[in-house]
């Protein structure tokens, strides 16, 4: 689809103390899927299949250049995939089976 | 498959507004999640109970706990001695395995919140931060230069006030008590949790007495 779908790179995203520009006054109410993706974090951390310190350091793991592409609740979905792919609690062809089940199924 | 497979839960909202179709990262989100849910790893009732508690936390919770800290000194002092049992004795649950530490802006320290790493925040107590919270400029610049953060704000604290920036983790989470404004004596406790705000509770920007005409000086 985009060329953000393609990189898997490590760079930290400890940006404490780096110059920035102004604060950004943006505020957005989320998306239905957004929210649904925040809750999907924390009932994956009550759980305890994927804790928030994993999910950070998932984060970083997509490396600076995809981190600077994706929004935010892009990235926890990227991120949440990866580690459930390294704790083989599913695999990347269950997941591309099951994303095209769902595509098909909203695409009359 | 699944018990709740035939027609999804999101009837709360309008999945799209026109026909747009779902984009990659929201076919992700639902595929991920159905799996889970079929794998029997979460159930989709979860996930739905989860939007209910996220959808009732907002930054009232907050004005409750700084409201009674100003007129409860003993409650205050229980308070900033532990922060989230100081919630959950006004009744705010914490869903996950937060800590939270208040910290009291007096008139020597003025305390600001960031997370540099992330995004994390009082959550159980705020609702969810503002998109400015997660953006790389208050994240890179709030822990370095907070004056000039806050003046963005429109919040210009003296010299002489120490500017104490905490930055967050994903067990250790700050809720700043803001100064109670002059003039503000008479006010009952629900009067003074109308005064404040999400960004006082971050330490952006002070507590106005709005009923007083505008903050005095």
């Amino acid at each position: 689809m985009t060329d953000t779908e393609a990189f898997v790179k490590t760079l930290p995203n400890d940006i404490g103390g780096l110059p920035a520009g102004p604060i950004q006054r943006v505020e957005h109410d989320l998306e239905p899927w957004e929210k649904r993706c925040h809750a999907l974090a924390d009932v994956l951390d009550f759980h305890k299949i994927i804790n928030t310190e994993e999910k950070r350091r998932g984060v970083e793991a997509l490396g600076s250049e995809l981190i600077g592409k994706l929004t935010y609740y892009e990235r926890w979905i990227v991120t949440f995939a990866n580690i459930l792919f390294q704790k083989q609690l599913l695999t990347p062809e269950e997941l591309a089976r099951k994303m095209d089940e769902v595509a098909a199924r909203r695409s009359p | 498959m699944s018990a709740h497979d035939h027609d999804h839960d999101h009837d709360h909202a309008p999945i799209q507004a026109g026909d747009q179709p779902p984009g990659y990262y929201e076919i992700m989100e639902t595929a991920v999640r159905e799996l889970l849910v079929e794998k029997g790893m979460i159930k989709a009732g979860e996930i739905r109970r989860q939007i209910e508690v996220l959808d009732s936390r907002n930054p009232a919770l907050g004005a409750k706990v700084v409201a009674r800290a100003w007129v409860d000194p003993d409650f205050r002092a229980r308070l900033l001695a532990n922060g989230r049992a100081g919630c959950e004795e006004l009744g705010i649950s914490f869903y996950d395995d937060t800590q939270l530490i208040v910290l009291e802006n007096t008139d020597k320290v003025h305390n600001l919140i960031v997370c540099t790493l992330c995004s994390c925040y009082p959550r159980p107590v705020l609702g969810l931060p503002p998109d400015r919270y997660k953006l790389k400029p208050y994240r890179a610049r709030a822990v370095i230069e907070p004056r000039a953060v806050l003046a963005e704000f429109g919040t210009h604290i003296p010299e002489d006030v120490e500017i104490r920036v905490s930055d967050s983790t994903a067990m250790v989470r700050y809720l700043v008590l803001p100064k109670r404004p002059a003039g503000t004596e008479t006010l009952s406790e629900e009067e003074l949790a109308g005064l404040v705000t999400r960004d006082a509770m971050i330490g952006v920007v002070p507590v106005e007495n709005v009923a007083a005409g505008g903050g005095a000086a």
